[in-house]
């Protein structure tokens, strides 16, 4: 606009930042913790043992079920269990003929098919939704998070542009120092771990292209299902043919796939079930390859007779499927998706840095604070101390309240929005200082007392699950006691005297 | 935003038009909705116009969007004349716009 390439990245940087970045701290936030989805399910439906079955089997048993309950639907969707998963989920799409009954998610017991014993809960899908869905109605929730991904991008870009030192950077922390500080932290976050924040950044919006940027498909496509059935293989969706015709074992066609593939099944979608016209389609497993969008075959469901494979994907078609496999990282061993946790929660600490870098340069000593400097801040509490405690508000609802209330999946939703709106508000009436450290203390002692309420309502606490050498669990407690330990740091040096003035110097660049 | 170590220069103190509001209001929604309408025409373009296999082709498209959309955006933000970046953005996206409305759906 004005002034050089690097004060015009600057100034836009600050902008795109501030507008996204208390969104993108939660969707960092949530979406760092969604490495971990089935393990948070897992934990969080305590009474249910690993699945122990194959998924032949585990296809089997909830096939049977959904002859039961629901033998005339249009379309069954199951979601196989795999070493992280416990539990078989199905989704069915009722005939629109049939007399309506409440059908929603039904999570299976893989061994025997009927409805799991295990207090209702969304588990892990609660994070993973709202890191995309914010919470908000289908679809405006997936374009806010599409803005926020899109700031972020730009955010990026204009931050390597603004700094030019980035190798010193890189090797530059000074603590304690106030703005100097902070900038620091703001730099080493973000350069230590640029590769992880762009490729997270740019691959997250690849997940919903075809939602944010629907025009080359429709340039190319009459229909935009033409263009998933060219570039994935998958059948055309056929009509009933109203003719009965029952259907095939399941079980060895999901066997004979993952034979193929030398790979596991992940999803098994049957349509018109007992039907002559019926289709079974068999996804691998995301976690076969980098490329998340796995190989598919589809069988008649009436003869068991292969009737489509998904083709090998050209170059531009697995480039996108390595994107979304490299943002899912469904791939990832325990080694690798840990590492890729320290990187999102560094993603986390880019942007909470960030903000609080905004208010410490613009705070003058001695002057009272202008409004925007007064938003910003109460804003920054309310989201980066705010948010965690919502979130172990979260889990810890999930061990208070009775496991057999109805209704209880969301009570849990509801028990992290209500503690982080309640905390919102009434960090209002605290002092800054204050309220940042109390905000991060008390977020440490709700992390501290998981592996203690845990101990005291289940039979799975950390002594015996360390015992019983109960990765899931004594790994899920012991990362609880160590964000706590991180929030107490946090706590006790926010709650310490104040920065050192902020020089001159650095205060007219900052505002450039 | 960002600090800048070795060059300490003074906030310039230019004198403000009063429509300097309405004209980073435009700049503001050309990046945004132009900048998403430049990136979306040039990418279907590509999608379009790219010879071979029609799924690769629209994955490229796919692919790339984003990458023109940011970079599009904050070249708004960077050229100092706001006509140039008006005209370059929503003529790019009424042309190709216009283009695309002539090739039709690829049969």
């Amino acid at each position: 606009m004005t002034g050089s390439l690097r004060q015009n990245m600057a100034w836009i940087h600050g902008w795109l930042g501030l507008l996204a970045g208390w969104l993108l701290f939660a969707m960092f936030l949530t979406g760092t913790a969604s490495y971990f989805r089935p393990e948070i399910t897992r934990w969080m439906q305590p009474e249910l043992p690993a699945a122990g079955v194959t998924t032949a089997q585990a296809a089997t048993s909830a096939v049977a079920h959904l002859q039961r309950v629901g033998a005339d639907d249009v379309q069954w969707y199951i979601y196989l269990p795999d070493a992280r998963t416990a539990i078989t989920r199905v989704f069915e799409q009722p005939n629109p003929k049939a007399p309506p009954r409440p059908r929603g998610e039904l999570q299976l017991d893989p061994r025997t098919g009927d409805p799991v014993a295990a207090r209702e809960t969304r588990g892990g899908e609660h994070f993973y939704r709202f890191h995309f869905q914010l919470q908000l109605p289908y679809p405006w929730g997936r374009w806010l998070a599409g803005l926020c991904a899109l700031f972020m991008l730009g955010a990026i870009v204009s931050g390597v542009i603004t700094h030019k030192r980035i190798f010193a950077d890189f090797f530059t922390l000074r603590w304690n120092k106030g703005q100097r500080s902070w900038l620091d932290a703001h730099n080493v976050s973000a350069v230590l771990a640029l590769p992880y924040h762009a490729v997270i950044t740019y691959t997250g919006l690849i997940t919903l292209v075809v939602m944010y940027m629907p025009w080359p498909i429709a340039a190319n496509y009459a229909k935009p299902i033409d263009f998933a059935q060219a570039a994935y293989g998958l059948p055309a969706d056929a009509e009933a043919s109203g003719r009965r015709a029952p259907l095939v074992p399941v079980g060895p066609l999901v066997a004979a796939a993952e034979r193929g593939w030398g790979a596991p099944a992940t999803r098994l979608v049957v349509r018109h079930p007992n039907d002559r016209a019926a289709t079974v389609t068999v996804a691998r497993h995301a976690g076969a390859s980098i490329n998340a969008r796995g190989a598919s075959v589809t069988y008649a469901g009436a003869t068991g007779r292969v009737i489509a494979r998904s083709p090998d994907p050209g170059p531009a078609i697995a480039t996108m499927g390595v994107m979304l496999g490299l943002h899912i990282a469904q791939f990832a061993g325990p080694a690798l998706r840990w590492t890729l946790f320290l990187l999102g929660a560094t993603g986390a600490a880019m942007v909470g840095t960030g903000l609080l870098l905004w208010t410490t340069a613009r705070r003058r000593p001695g002057a009272a604070p202008f409004f925007g400097l007064r938003l910003v801040e109460r804003l920054n509490i309310a989201v980066v101390a705010g948010l965690p405690v919502g979130m172990a508000a979260f889990f810890l609802s999930n061990r208070l309240i009775p496991a057999g209330l109805a209704g209880r999946a969301d009570l849990e939703v509801q028990a992290m929005f209500w503690t982080w709106g309640g905390l919102a508000l009434v960090q209002l009436a605290r002092p800054p200082r204050r309220a940042w450290a109390e905000g991060f203390a008390l977020g440490g002692l709700a992390f501290a007392a998981m592996p203690l309420v845990n101990l005291l309502t289940t039979t799975r606490g950390l002594p015996r699950s360390l015992a019983a050498a109960d990765w899931t669990f004594a790994g899920f407690d012991l990362a609880m006691l160590a964000i706590a330990l991180l929030l107490g740091v946090a706590a006790a040096r926010a709650g310490r005297a104040p920065r050192l003035p902020v020089s001159r110097r650095s205060k007219v660049l900052v505002d450039a | 935003m960002f600090i800048d170590r070795q060059q300490p220069q003074p906030a310039p103190r230019t004198a403000r038009p009063p429509w300097r509001g309405t004209v980073m209001a435009v700049r503001c929604v050309t990046a945004l909705v132009g900048g998403y309408a430049f990136a979306a025409v040039v990418v279907t373009l590509i999608a379009r116009l790219l010879p071979g296999d029609r799924a690769e082709a629209t994955g490229w498209g796919l692919t790339l969007s984003f990458l023109f959309y940011a970079a599009i955006g904050l070249w708004c933000f960077h050229e100092r004349r706001l006509v140039r970046v008006a005209a370059t953005v929503w003529g790019v996206a009424v042309a190709g716009g216009g283009l695309l409305w002539l090739l039709g759906v690829r049969a």
